[in-house]
């Protein structure tokens, strides 16, 4: 039955998206709900909650944070950016991907109208959306009913649909800018720019006064002026409307695209904003540094991911420490009221939440963890080429296997370094803006300490692949890091014994910006990384390559 | 001449899956050999072994002398590889990926890599993954080629080149071939082997089941022939005789149309009793040969006692 037609294959396609997505969206919506009941234990609390949203409001609008829903609201804000990935990531691909593969020749072929395969794929795509919207709704729901928050059914339902309105719009725009790029790979990294583009727009009403004006050209406006969540406000009907409109037209238009251009062609652009064209070429370059050394192939695959997490770990730090004496008093006044919160960034940070540097500590805690999370993205880009057979023709040159493997390492170990190294010089140089003081060594071994951390996964993660396919590495990696993650996240508070608590790295990573680095802890990690990278090596030496 | 390949029972299995069992053959320096057999016979097993991507579960496989599991990185200065199916970096140009991989060989003359470019026309500012089957396959052939390799091993070289492309990769056989220089090359075009190939060794279910001389091979020959009479002639006249397999008459008895193995000698002797208006022969190409490898056991075993 699900192979039936175009748009039950493609929605079968879509099925463990719809679940996992779905599934997953509706949890990070109901994450926030469990904690603001521990936010807002006295008048006081509710108060300060208030204020510190407000200190926040570009984030989201602080409508009605002191309850479930609004919270909730607010708090994913940002997160609209997260939740718009998949539909981002299915609209580049939903014909852009067939064309890439060859198999849109092949569908093509059928005895069906080029319109009706089209519309049939991107009706799977908004029957994805609406399901994956249903069960974030119906989480949601449940949420509410097991924090006590104060929606219904029905408004529960509506915000899964207005998240699958603004997701179809996203999608829609990301259909339509692949029908004017060779491969779907750039049209979703256009999309995602000009869905930053647009989040950062519906931003500015809300930080600078008379500028609704500008708001209104972003669909992530519309998408914010539905709060179903929050009863006293409710769903905006014309609003969704809008979205609706907009997703119909965004992807009409790439649909008569489409059935107008070349299968495998784009749609030309004007003159003015055509690429000079490409002339063929035999030349060879000679000068491309990135070419020279199988380290060096390393460090030019691998340039701009750190490029980005570079951006997202040193901005995430620096705004930590500009912002941190911002809201000191109001971050105090409300950590005061919960004991529960108290309790966590004591756990995480090491010390007092009322000084700065113990909450820059909690803060800081997160570091190590995207680090991590970097390199567990470049061994799966490892495991990946093994297992995709890039490596065969490499190890047919006349270089070792250690050779290959450890060029690879040192790549990612000198981009681990640069990240760790920008991090630092932005947390300096967002101190000495804000006016912070922050003891410059203990700064230093904050930033500079988590390399051995990225590096101890990422050495793991080389030693796995030499038994685990891509996708179970990439998952045993995860998994390794969420269990860590837990351990020491809420392993304190559950009083696990001291020998569970040793078995997360971050254990070993301390509290450095208010104690320094434990030199043995670290020197602990560099030699078990070193183990796995050693045992790894010895296995990718004897090992049957892409088998 | 020497043997620059030598393998000896080589035996290779996945797991539960069978790969390769028992492989032995040799090639000489100098030879161009021929390596055949359909898909899943072992012809990539046996290849990946000798480039060391897969360690051999028993037997040896040993290239100039050397071991090709402990003696690799010595082995593979001097092999020129075409992987079967090869997978590069698709962001890269043409010219990016020949450019590393003369980095990672080291000392590849930049004239010689040009002539090659300039020879299959290969347009090297293109993305890997902009490219057509058959220029993916140009790029993957002017790496194997580019440092003057003293033993070319290339798994399926020509699948996806146009017919231009494939006269140009067999003028390049044979100015390697000319040079002294060693080529091992699967295939399951067979045509292609019989034109360029001095030896072939045919494998099948993963075992080694035939090598010689491409015209020794060929005189295992099952053979067609047409004959016509003026009259009809009974069938019996050429059931009886050795060399004929099958008989089946054509144009109401005036015509027979004969399966051989064997000399035709007998045949043309008991055709000659009767009025002959024509008489035509097939040579057997290497396909039929090829193929007859694949049909059942017993054919294959009534074949090897009678010509092997």
């Amino acid at each position: 039955m699900w192979l039936s037609s175009v748009f039950l294959k493609s929605l079968r396609d879509y099925r463990i998206a719809i679940l996992g997505w779905g599934i997953g969206m509706g949890l990070v919506v109901v994450s926030p709900m469990a904690s603001v009941t521990a936010l807002i234990t006295t008048p006081q609390a509710r108060e300060q909650l208030v204020s510190l949203a407000a200190t926040f409001s570009w984030n989201a609008d602080a409508i009605a944070v002191d309850t479930v829903g609004g919270y909730a609201m607010f708090k994913i804000g940002i997160f609209i950016f997260l939740i718009a990935v998949w539909s981002l990531l299915a609209g580049s691909r939903m014909l852009r991907g067939e064309e890439d593969r060859g198999s849109m020749d092949v569908l093509l072929s059928l005895p069906r109208p080029r319109l009706n395969v089209a519309l049939e794929k991107l009706a799977a795509i908004w029957t994805a959306l609406l399901a994956m919207g249903l069960l974030i709704g119906l989480l949601t729901f449940a949420g509410g009913k097991i924090f006590h928050g104060d929606f219904g059914l029905g408004d529960a339902l509506l915000f899964g649909l207005n998240l699958a309105l603004i997701c179809a719009v996203i999608g829609g725009l990301a259909l339509l800018i692949s029908q004017f790029t060779q491969e779907r790979g750039p049209a979703a990294g256009w999309t995602a720019g000009l869905l930053l583009v647009f989040i950062v727009v519906d931003m500015v009403h809300r930080v600078a006064a008379n500028t609704e004006w500008i708001s209104r050209l972003s669909p992530i406006y519309y998408y914010n002026l539905s709060k179903p969540l929050v009863p006293s406000h409710g769903a905006n009907a014309g609003a969704m409307v809008v979205l609706l409109a907009l997703a119909l037209i965004l992807g009409g238009l790439a649909v008569w695209l489409f059935v107008k251009r070349d299968v495998g062609g784009t749609v030309p652009l004007p003159r003015l904003l055509r690429l000079p064209e490409r002339r063929a070429s035999r030349a060879l370059p000679a000068r491309d540094w990135s070419l020279r050394s199988v380290y060096a192939r390393g460090m030019g695959m691998i340039a701009m991911p750190t490029v980005w997490w570079t951006i997202g770990i040193a901005g995430f730090a620096g705004w930590m420490v500009y912002v941190v004496q911002l809201m000191e008093a109001k971050l105090s006044g409300l950590l005061s009221g919960s004991p529960t919160m108290t309790g966590l960034i004591k756990n995480l940070g090491g010390g007092d939440v009322g000084v700065n540097a113990g909450f820059l500590s909690a803060m800081f805690f997160f570091l190590p963890l995207l680090l991590m999370a970097f390199a567990v993205t470049q061994v799966n880009r490892w495991s990946g080429d093994e297992s995709d057979g890039r490596l065969e023709l490499i190890l047919a040159t006349p270089r070792s296997r250690p050779e290959v493997l450890l060029g690879r390492f040192a790549a990612l170990s000198t981009a681990t370094v640069v990240i760790a190294m920008i991090t630092l010089l932005t947390s300096a140089g967002a101190a000495a803006a804000a006016g912070l003081k922050l003891d410059g060594g203990n700064l230093a071994a904050a930033t500079l300490g988590m390399i051995p951390f990225g590096l101890l996964i990422a050495a793991i993660g080389y030693l796995a692949s030499g038994w685990l396919r891509t996708a179970a590495d990439t998952g045993l990696l995860s998994f390794v890091l969420a269990i860590w993650f837990f351990i020491s996240f809420i392993g304190p508070e559950l009083k696990l014994p001291d020998a569970t608590l040793r078995l997360s790295a971050f254990y070993y990573y301390g509290t450095p910006l208010l104690h320094g680095l434990q030199l043995t802890s670290v020197l602990g990690v560099i030699a078990v990384g070193a183990l796995a990278l050693g045992i790894g090596t010895l296995r990718f030496v004897r090992k049957d390559i892409g088998v | 001449m020497a043997a620059i390949i030598e393998v000896d029972k080589l035996t290779k299995s996945y797991g539960s899956k069978r790969g390769i069992a028992g492989v032995s053959f040799a090639v000489e320096e100098g030879e161009v050999f021929g390596f055949l057999g359909p898909n899943g016979a072992g012809k990539t097993t046996t290849i990946r072994t000798l480039m060391a991507l897969l360690r051999a579960d028993s037997g040896s496989a040993k290239i100039a002398g050397l071991d090709c599991w402990t003696d690799s990185v010595q082995i593979k200065r001097m092999v020129g590889y075409m992987p079967g199916e090869p997978a590069l970096d698709a962001n890269l140009t043409g010219g990016q990926i020949l450019e590393f991989f003369a980095h990672l060989r080291g000392s590849v003359d930049r004239t010689y890599l040009k002539q090659l470019i300039d020879r299959f026309e290969l347009d090297t500012s293109r993305k890997f993954r902009q490219y057509s089957t058959g220029n993916k396959r140009k790029v993957v052939l002017i790496q194997a080629f580019m440092h003057r390799p003293r033993l070319l091993i290339l798994d399926e070289p020509t699948s996806g080149l146009d017919p231009l492309n494939q006269q140009e990769f067999d003028r390049m056989l044979f100015e390697a071939r000319d040079e002294g220089r060693t080529v091992f090359l699967s295939s399951h075009v067979l045509s292609e082997v019989e034109k360029t190939c001095t030896r072939v060794g045919i494998i099948r279910d993963g075992t080694l089941v035939r090598i010689g001389e491409v015209a020794e091979v060929k005189a295992i020959k099952r053979y067609e022939m047409t004959i016509s009479f003026a009259d009809a002639v009974p069938l019996d006249t050429f059931k009886s005789l050795a060399s004929v397999i099958e008989v089946e008459a054509l144009n109401n008895g005036h015509g027979v149309r004969l399966t051989m193995q064997g000399p035709a000698d007998a045949v043309i002797k008991a055709a000659a009793r009767y009025p002959v208006v024509s008489l035509t022969s097939y040579e057997p190409s290497l396909e039929d040969i090829f193929l007859r490898y694949y049909e059942a056991d017993g054919v294959l075993a009534k074949e090897a006692q009678g010509v092997a």
